[in-house]
Formats: C-alpha cells, sequence, structure tokens
C-alpha cells in the first residue's frame, strides 16, 4: 500500500477516497490502542502525517503567534502538568483541560509504551467556533487563542461535539464550556511567558513559544527540514498550533 | 513427666530441622524483591527484578554492593538519585550508560510508568 504524503502535506481534498481510506485505517489499526482512545483514535501519529508547513512558514496571522511543541518521547506521564494546570486555572475534578494518553505496543522491541499529551490545538480553523451559536466561543484577534467568553456561553455542547481533539468539557461551577486558552487569563495576560504547563514541565516534552518569532525555541525546532514534526488529525483540516514531534 | 518432656521436645527439634531448609528454599524461589515502583522525584519508576535477576540472571551483588541499599526505595532519599545523577553514573546509571544496558538518556518510557501506570499497579482505577 502507497500513500502520498504529498498530497496529505497539500490539502486532503485532494486525496482520492481510496487513498484516504487506506490512510484512516492505518490510523486505526495503529492508534487505535491508545487507553481510551476512541475520540482520538484517528490520531494518525505514524508514517508522518505532516502539518501544512507551505502555509505556515510564509505567513503567520498573529504577532505574537503562540503555538505549542510536544516533544512526545520525552513525556512520561509524570502529570505535573495536569497538577499545575488544574491549580493555575482551577479546573474541577471531573473536568480536564489536558489529557495525556498512553499507547502502549506490547510486541515493540524494548520501549513498549509511549506517552502523548493532548490539549486544545487553538486551531487557525476552528470547528468549536464556526458551530458555536452565540459566539462565546471565539479566535482572538490578536494572537489567535481560541477562547470563550463565559457570559455569552449557553451550554449547547456543539463545540464539544464539533472539536476533533476532545478538547473541551462543561464546567459546572462557571456553568459555561471550558478549555485551555494557553493559560491566558491566568499567566500570559499578567506577562508571564509560559504556560503553566510548560513550566511545570520537567523533561521539555511541553516547549511553548511564539512560530512567528526566528529567534523562539519553537519557531526553531519546528522549522527544520530534517525533523518530523506533525499534527494531531490533519484530515480535520482545523490547522493547528500544537506541533508534535520526538526529540 | 520428664521422659514425656523430652520426648515432646526431640519431636519438635526434628520437625523444625526438617522444616527449615524446607522453608528457606520455598521463599528461595521467590526471593528476588518483585517489582520496585518508585514514586519520587517523579511518578513513576518502574524496577522489574524478575527482568534483572530471573531474565538476565543477575546477582543480587550486581546492584546491593554499594550501588543499592537492600531496604526497598531507601535511594529515595537521596538528592542526587535524578536523571542527572544517572548520566553522571550513579544508581540505575552504573549499568544504564549506553554500553553495558541501554542509555538512560534514551527510551524513557520504558522504566517510566507514569502516573497512570502507578495508579494500576496500586489498584487504583483512572477517572477517564
Amino acid at each position: 500500500m502507497k500513500i502520498n504524503t504529498e498530497n496529505l502535506k497539500e490539502d486532503m481534498n485532494t486525496v482520492s477516497k481510496i487513498e484516504r481510506r487506506e490512510f484512516l485505517k492505518i490510523g486505526f489499526l495503529i492508534t487505535g490502542v491508545f487507553a481510551g482512545g476512541t475520540v482520538l483514535s484517528l490520531a494518525s501519529n505514524i508514517r508522518g502525517a505532516f502539518a501544512s508547513t507551505g502555509e505556515f512558514t510564509e505567513k503567520y496571522p498573529y504577532k505574537p503567534h503562540y503555538s505549542m511543541l510536544i516533544r512526545q518521547n520525552l513525556c512520561v506521564d509524570c502529570e505535573r502538568c495536569i497538577e499545575a494546570c488544574t491549580k493555575t486555572n482551577e479546573v474541577p475534578s471531573y473536568g480536564y483541560r489536558t489529557i495525556i494518553l498512553e499507547k502502549v505496543v506490547p510486541d515493540a522491541i524494548g520501549q513498549k509504551r509511549e506517552f502523548i499529551p493532548v490539549l486544545c490545538n487553538q486551531c487557525n480553523n476552528p470547528p468549536c467556533v464556526r458551530v458555536c451559536p452565540t459566539r462565546a466561543s471565539y479566535k482572538d484577534k490578536n494572537n489567535g487563542i481560541v477562547m470563550i467568553e463565559r457570559k455569552k456561553c449557553i451550554g449547547c455542547k456543539a463545540c464539544v461535539l464539533a472539536c476533533p481533539y476532545n478538547a473541551r468539557y462543561f464546567n459546572e461551577e462557571v456553568h459555561a464550556i471550558d478549555k485551555c486558552d494557553f493559560c491566558f487569563d491566568t499567566r500570559l495576560s499578567k506577562g508571564e511567558k509560559l504556560t503553566g504547563c510548560a513550566a511545570a514541565c520537567p523533561t521539555g516534552a511541553r516547549k511553548f513559544g511564539d512560530i512567528s518569532d526566528p529567534n523562539d525555541f519553537v519557531y526553531q525546532m519546528i522549522h527544520q527540514i530534517e525533523k518530523q514534526v506533525w499534527v494531531m488529525r490533519p484530515e480535520a483540516g482545523t490547522k493547528p498550533n500544537v506541533f508534535y514531534m520526538k526529540a | 513427666m520428664d521422659k514425656k518432656n523430652i520426648f515432646l521436645f526431640l519431636i519438635i527439634l526434628s520437625i523444625s530441622c526438617l522444616a527449615g531448609p524446607l522453608m528457606l528454599s520455598a521463599s528461595d524461589e521467590v526471593s528476588h524483591g518483585g517489582d520496585i515502583i518508585y514514586d519520587k522525584p517523579v511518578k513513576a519508576v518502574l524496577f522489574s527484578h524478575k527482568v534483572h535477576a530471573e531474565d538476565l540472571g543477575m546477582g543480587c551483588d550486581s546492584c546491593h554492593d554499594g550501588i543499592f541499599q537492600m531496604a526497598s526505595l531507601t535511594v529515595q532519599k537521596e538528592a542526587d538519585f535524578t536523571m542527572e545523577g544517572l548520566s553522571k553514573g550513579k544508581y540505575c546509571g552504573a549499568c544504564h550508560d549506553g554500553s553495558m544496558a541501554f542509555d538512560s538518556d534514551s527510551q524513557c518510557a520504558r522504566c517510566h510508568i507514569g502516573v497512570k501506570g502507578y495508579d494500576r499497579a496500586q489498584g487504583i482505577k483512572s477517572g477517564e
């Protein structure tokens, strides 16, 4: 079976139906083993689902253009990121703004498990914003973060269903949908340079930065031709701002 | 009376002499330390005695002769029981240096089982 990765880089619409089906099949086969992985089982990180780098590298629509780089192989599921996030953003026990998936491959040689941090991808083309009937979910015009205006949210959960990354939950305490905002309200707007999770990560698996700044670490890591960088569920066409690679 | 007591004593003595070695050999079969799960400085790291002692056939004194104390988890009190310490050849890093065994700088999740692995080992079901 041959998959034309050139097509994937450009636009999923140019991929033939059969090709697409084969691609999805691979995704199911390999990533279907995620712990509890139903929603994200199509997150194909095998075989290099490339980010649409052509569009990304030439022009970044926001300034700063916040981005997170997940160096997947460095994650050890210590969950200090989740602890920090919960504390910083007052996430209730039934909610979450970030999770860590576990992939287990019993037949692998040597290391048999891998941890995959997942959070809101702050998509450039966010399906959650498109479906919101009250415009409570919106994309910030300056920094591109997908935010929620709580008083406008009616709790219809259309965005929860629309999100391909399972990144949203209903927060009963504030009676609105809650999600990761790259700690904009709690940290960035107060002068902090990092999100709570990135600051708490002991291994450097989570790197936060500005991909429109050539001096930024995340910019430099992503813009290397010899490094494979991918995004979650590229077939959803969301153009995420959370990138994945192996250090 | 005396004779009976001595008789009883002899019976008990003989039983204990016979049973002693039997019990010893029985406990020998599981005498390695089983799974050790470290939860500091991060949750969590799994060390398998089965893999090291049974599968690889290493003797106790390979490690329990200066590198690790016999009592489990005591090493967690050491300030240099960190990845940096290991890369300097301490603790696990004494062997896991890339030549004797895989480098402690590689394959993170081969030893790190995470909070998920820790919870599973403790029989805690995750909320997800």
